[in-house]
């Protein structure tokens, strides 16, 4: 098994090794020797989540005397599996894709350089490796993203991506200072056992040392996973090659998620920081969602769907379902990997033909027109709000049955419930021939959905972190006063039931075509297109900056 | 140490406004052989009589460093000339061995990292030779798609450019993270600095890169660096490499 997960990271290096000093006398033979490799890391990583799902011990190999240590345990396999399999895929769609493109071979090099790194980044099981990691990624995405070397506008954006991956990386190298100054070692084993067996031990400037380095993680993981306000780079990176946006949106944009699960010993010890990941992550779902719906650049709505996806996962862990961002990720990576990998053929077609199909979705739901027929309202609103709970109580009590009792639990079905809702309501208006026989259809894929979400979810949770007293510490940490949480669940709940009966009696007398669009909702429309004047600020502040360094130049008379 | 010694070493590890004195060298010398002796030699005699003075820095004088290497990493932000950028993040780096200086660190590691973030510069400033032979300036903005005109140049380029702003596997990287380590725990405010310095490097070094390679080429018929003198660049940059691993493994 050692050998194995050293092979991990070493075999894409040496594909990259290999490619260099050939890539000059044969594009081809670059292309062909990366997918070479990348099938064999690939069964690698099969192999070795195999070995661990059949119940191999966590086991760990070491490159040099305090670092360079590689581990295999259930967090950093399937990560690995997750991305060579992704990898993989975009090498095998590249070949194509960038025939015509010069530097050819090169491209393959980065990707391979690319693939080592991550595999590095999520089986590093030392603070040095993950640092070492951790930064290269930001570098060799600055040079993938700008492959395209006459582009000014593509290294302008993959500059972006550069400098807001710096502002993690600082957080990181600060919180691994300060855990190696407290425990004395770079293992992450030795400093997560220390932390269990006696938390809260150290403190630093006033705060306890769990505290400030759950903080500084949070802020790495916030630029990794493009967060409010440090979100700018995501949506503009589109003049990267396709294939280097699939792979960003798909993998390596999830680190954020991953260094979360890794610190989690950390995490269980705070006492705040979760609540801010939730609220940070909450803010960046809905701000991503929002901005998505603004869009009319397929590219860049898939950049502010990934970005309100990444809010999702990190509010996931805010909530302490730390094995659901997981979960999350790896499915949101592969819809995420096809969407991108798909678009330029969607776009090719569109161009020829625009296939607009001429049944009742797509006029219901790109030109709204919706029925004049329409049920009962009262009876309605009962359907919306009633059966999606109903599923998803009935889902996760099959799972576990004390399922409820985790606050974070209780958030997430209020979304699942939103959701479901949404989904009834839309169907309520749409032009059918039997509404019932649709609704009977939808509550089915809804149920089946919520199921295998349940099931897959709990399947994640005992597999990455089988300690069932570890599970309830990371919901714990996740919690706020139960009077609070009471309160805040009681008046959630009635804000939603009171908003869906509003809406339905509003579309039932059609109140909602007689509203005038106001001055405040086009000001609100202006902000939201102008993307909340965030990119503008930072320009401004660049701008401001370099006028600084100009004038201190010419102050000191450039010396 | 006295006030008088720390003048000295604040010479050669430069402390502003005594920077300005190496600055001011480093642009009178034109000859690359000249520079990189002096890109060699400077700060290792700063490192030299720092010993020999028995150091024992006060805290002051740690907050003078990093303000040296803040403003001159902030200053090499909108630096164009490539022999003027090379000084002032040399400056901004030798700052930083101050914070080095006071921690565990030994003589000879001491000795090694202070090579370790020379080399790169020294490789810079022949690189900028080359420039002003094919061009007649090494200076930025001036010509620009090089990447496409000069291909193994600016390959060279982007690498040593990595090397200099301490990208990892380089031994600057150790630097840094030495320095970081050793003040984090005790000073916040200083292990933020110095990783602000970081990012101004990073932002300088990328700007650099931006503005020399990126776009489509305005002059042809430029002369690239031969295979044997790449391969030459490529041997030194893994050289460098192989410390920077090496070093690593002496964090503690």
């Amino acid at each position: 098994m050692e050998m194995l997960i050293l092979l991990l990271p070493l075999l894409p290096l040496f594909s990259a090794a290999l490619n260099h000093v050939s890539y000059k006398q044969a594009g081809h033979k670059a292309a062909k020797t990366s997918v070479a490799f990348g099938v064999i890391n690939f069964i690698l990583a099969v192999a070795l989540l195999a070995m661990v799902m059949g119940g191999d011990k966590t086991s760990q190999v070491a490159l040099f005397d305090s670092w360079g240590i590689l581990i295999a345990d259930p967090l950093s396999v399937l990560m690995a599996l997750l991305i060579s399999g992704i990898s993989l895929i975009v090498r095998i769609y590249s070949i194509k894709y960038m025939i015509e493109e010069a530097g050819y071979g090169r491209f393959f090099m980065l990707l391979d350089l690319m693939t080592a790194t991550l595999l590095l980044m999520v089986t590093a099981g030392d603070l040095i490796s993950l640092l070492v990691a951790w930064h290269l990624v930001g570098v060799l995405l600055y040079f993938l993203l700008g492959f395209d070397s006459r582009s000014h506008t593509a290294y302008r954006y993959a500059f972006w991506t550069l400098i807001t991956y710096r502002v993690g990386d600082i957080a990181l190298v600060l919180a691994a200072g300060l855990l190696f100054h407290a425990y004395g070692t770079w293992s992450l084993s030795e400093i997560f056992a220390a932390v269990t067996e006696n938390p809260g031990a150290h403190q630093y400037f006033g705060f306890v040392l769990e505290e400030l380095v759950g903080f500084l993680l949070a802020i790495a993981a916030f630029a990794r996973s493009a967060q409010f306000f440090l979100h700018t780079w995501l949506p503009y990176t589109m003049d990267g090659p396709t294939p280097v946006s699939a792979l960003m949106h798909a993998g390596i944009v999830n680190a954020g998620g991953f260094l979360i699960n890794r610190f989690s010993p950390i995490f269980i010890q705070t006492e705040s920081t979760l609540h801010l990941l939730f609220i940070v992550g909450l803010v960046t779902a809905i701000i991503g969602s929002v901005l998505m719906l603004t869009q009319n650049d397929i590219k860049k709505a898939l950049g502010y769907s990934t970005m309100g996806q990444m809010g999702f996962m990190i509010m996931e862990c805010g909530l302490g379902a730390f094995s659901l961002a997981i979960y999350h990720l790896i499915a949101h990576g592969l819809f995420k990997g096809t969407l991108f990998l798909g678009a330029g053929t969607v776009i090719n077609k569109a161009r020829k033909h625009d296939g607009v199909p001429q049944d009742d979705l797509y006029t219901f739901v790109v030109e709204r027109q919706s029925a004049q027929q329409r049920q009962p309202w009262l009876m309605m609103v009962g359907i919306t709000l009633a059966v999606p709970i109903i599923i998803l109580f009935l889902a996760h009590w099959l799972v576990a049955q004390n399922f409820f009792q985790n606050q974070g639990a209780i958030v997430l079905l209020f979304f699942g419930w939103i959701t479901g809702a949404q989904l009834l309501f839309t169907t309520y208006r749409m032009h059918t021939q039997n509404i019932w026989r649709l609704i009977g259809i939808i509550i089915l894929s809804f149920t089946v959905i919520v199921l295998g979400y349940a099931f897959i979810s709990h399947a994640f949770d005992l597999f990455l972190y089988p300690d069932a007293a570890f599970r309830e510490q990371i919901y714990a940490a996740a919690g706020i006063d139960i009077f609070w949480f009471n309160v805040l669940v009681l008046l959630t709940t009635a804000i939603i039931v009171a908003s869906w009966v509003l809406i339905y009696y509003s579309e039932q007398n059609h109140m909602s075509e007689q509203k005038k669009i106001t001055q405040w909702w086009i000001r609100f429309y202006a902000l939201i297109s102008r993307e909340f004047y965030i990119i503008d600020f930072y320009s401004w502040l660049t701008r401001t900056i370099f006028k600084a360094a100009t004038r201190l130049n010419v102050l000191l008379r450039w010396r | 140490m006295s006030g008088i010694s720390i003048l000295i070493v604040g010479l050669f590890l430069p402390l502003f406004p005594l920077s300005m004195i190496f600055n001011e060298l480093f642009s009178r010398f034109t000859s690359a052989k000249l520079r990189i002796a002096l890109l060699i030699v400077w700060p290792q005699v700063g490192i030299i009589l720092a010993y020999l003075f028995e150091v024992n820095i006060p805290d002051w004088v740690i907050t003078w460093a990093l303000f040296t290497a803040l403003l001159y990493a902030f200053r090499g932000l909108t630096l164009r000339e490539i022999g003027l950028w090379t000084s002032f993040i040399a400056t901004s780096s030798w700052a930083i061995l101050w914070v080095v200086l006071d921690s565990d660190t030994t003589f000879s590691q001491l000795m090694f990292y202070t090579l370790g973030l020379s080399l790169p510069l020294c490789l810079l400033v022949l690189l900028c030779g080359e420039l002003e032979k094919q061009f007649g300036a090494a200076y930025t903005g001036l010509y620009n798609g090089l990447a496409e005109s000069l291909p193994r140049f600016s390959g060279v380029l982007v690498f040593v450019i990595l090397a200099v702003v301490a990208t990892p596997l380089f031994p600057g990287f150790t630097v840094m993270l030495t320095a970081i380590f050793s003040t984090s725990a005790s000073s916040i405010i200083t292990g933020v600095t110095i990783s602000i310095v970081w990012l101004f490097w990073t932002w300088a070094g990328a700007r650099l890169l931006q503005d020399l390679i990126v776009g489509t080429p305005k002059e042809n018929g430029k002369v690239d660096l031969s295979l044997n003198t790449t391969w030459a660049y490529t041997a030194a940059l893994g050289l460098l490499i192989v410390g920077g691993i090496y070093s690593i493994g002496g964090l503690s």
